[in-house]
């Protein structure tokens, strides 16, 4: 008995055309990783640190919100305390023991910078000094240091913090 | 004074200013640090043109890049634990292009992606065996992983090793 040949479509294109084009320069697809991320919907923002990956996602319908992979169950984790009915994240970015993410958010027309400790579920805002709107940031995968992209009086810097 | 989170203690963080990039004010992006938080890499205007600055982060001493002149604008970088590797998107005819430059080799690596997949930002994991890819296809925005083992030796913290299935403490 022969089984009809399925051809995929959609995103089983994409994920075809990835896995060849990939396989020509040396990288291949994650393939359970990115499975499980196409059930996210609309991504953006990515932060690959150890075994754990960073990003946002906005499923049609509902906010933006930060969502944590564990790579090594390709499955998000809980982010209690982290994701707010009234903000909107923008940018974020996670340490190599998935302990720490740093985080831009809009929230009441405001932007600021969040430092999130997942142990402890309990998030801190950083002020921004001198005032500026912070937009994009990095974190050191140790964890100790942190950059953001801050707009000043029309001027594009660079704000670095040692993190304790 | 800013202050943070240590355990159950509230200290202050310590703040530095970015090293200068160059004379006077100029305008200064998309920062991204190494794995070890020693080297930062940003963009700033040369010439014209947005183009990645390698810097050590206390000192500010530039650090140079081989291959990547004449590709501008660049975008979206990201560096492995020790900075030995740097991703980011050049341009590459009229399109954006992933590529990472081994700055211990020289050697330069274009990521290739089928036509209609443009790169819009990327992540670099910080022992440099995988990579995140953000995807414009079709109006939406996808993350895509792949695996760089084949491609790309791992840059991984001092007192880390191979064992088995994945890296451990050396004794």
């Amino acid at each position: 008995m022969t089984l009809p040949l399925r051809i995929p479509s959609g995103i089983g294109s994409l994920l075809l055309a990835l896995l060849l084009a990939g396989c020509q320069t040396g990288m291949r697809p994650v393939q359970g990783l990115n499975q499980q991320l196409n059930r996210l919907g609309d991504s953006q923002s990515p932060s690959l640190s150890g075994d754990w990956l960073a990003l946002i996602t906005s499923r049609a319908g509902s906010r933006p919100q930060v969502q944590l992979i564990d790579r090594r169950r390709n499955a998000p984790v809980p982010l209690p305390g982290l994701n707010r009915p009234d903000s909107l994240p923008i940018s974020v970015a996670v340490d190599q023991q998935g302990e720490r993410l740093a985080l831009v958010r809009q929230r009441d027309d405001r932007s600021e910078l969040v430092l999130h400790r997942r142990s402890l579920q309990a998030s801190q805002i950083i002020p921004i000094e001198p005032a500026g709107v912070p937009q994009r940031v990095s974190l050191s995968a140790d964890g100790r240091v942190l950059a953001v992209e801050v707009s000043r009086a029309g001027l594009w810097q660079v704000d670095l913090l040692e993190l304790p | 004074m800013a202050i943070g989170l240590s355990g159950c203690a509230w200290v202050p963080f310590r703040r530095q200013p970015a090293a200068p990039a160059g004379l006077g004010l100029e305008s200064r992006q998309q920062p991204a640090l190494s794995g070890n938080g020693r080297l930062l890499a940003s963009l700033v205007e040369r010439g014209g043109r947005i183009t990645v600055l390698l810097q050590e982060r206390l000192t500010g001493r530039e650090l140079p890049l081989r291959h990547l002149r004449n590709r501008q604008p660049h975008s979206a970088p990201s560096l492995s634990w020790n900075g030995r590797y740097l991703a980011l998107l050049v341009q590459q005819g009229g399109r954006r292009q992933a590529v990472i430059e081994d700055r211990a080799t020289g050697q330069q690596h274009p990521l290739w992606l089928p036509a209609g997949q443009e790169p819009q930002h990327l992540s670099l994991a910080p022992d440099g065996q995988s990579i995140a890819l953000e995807l414009i296809n079709g109006g939406s925005r996808r993350l895509q992983v792949f695996s760089l083992a084949n491609l790309l030796e791992p840059d991984r913290a001092p007192g880390l090793r191979e064992s088995g299935g994945g890296p451990e403490q050396q004794p």
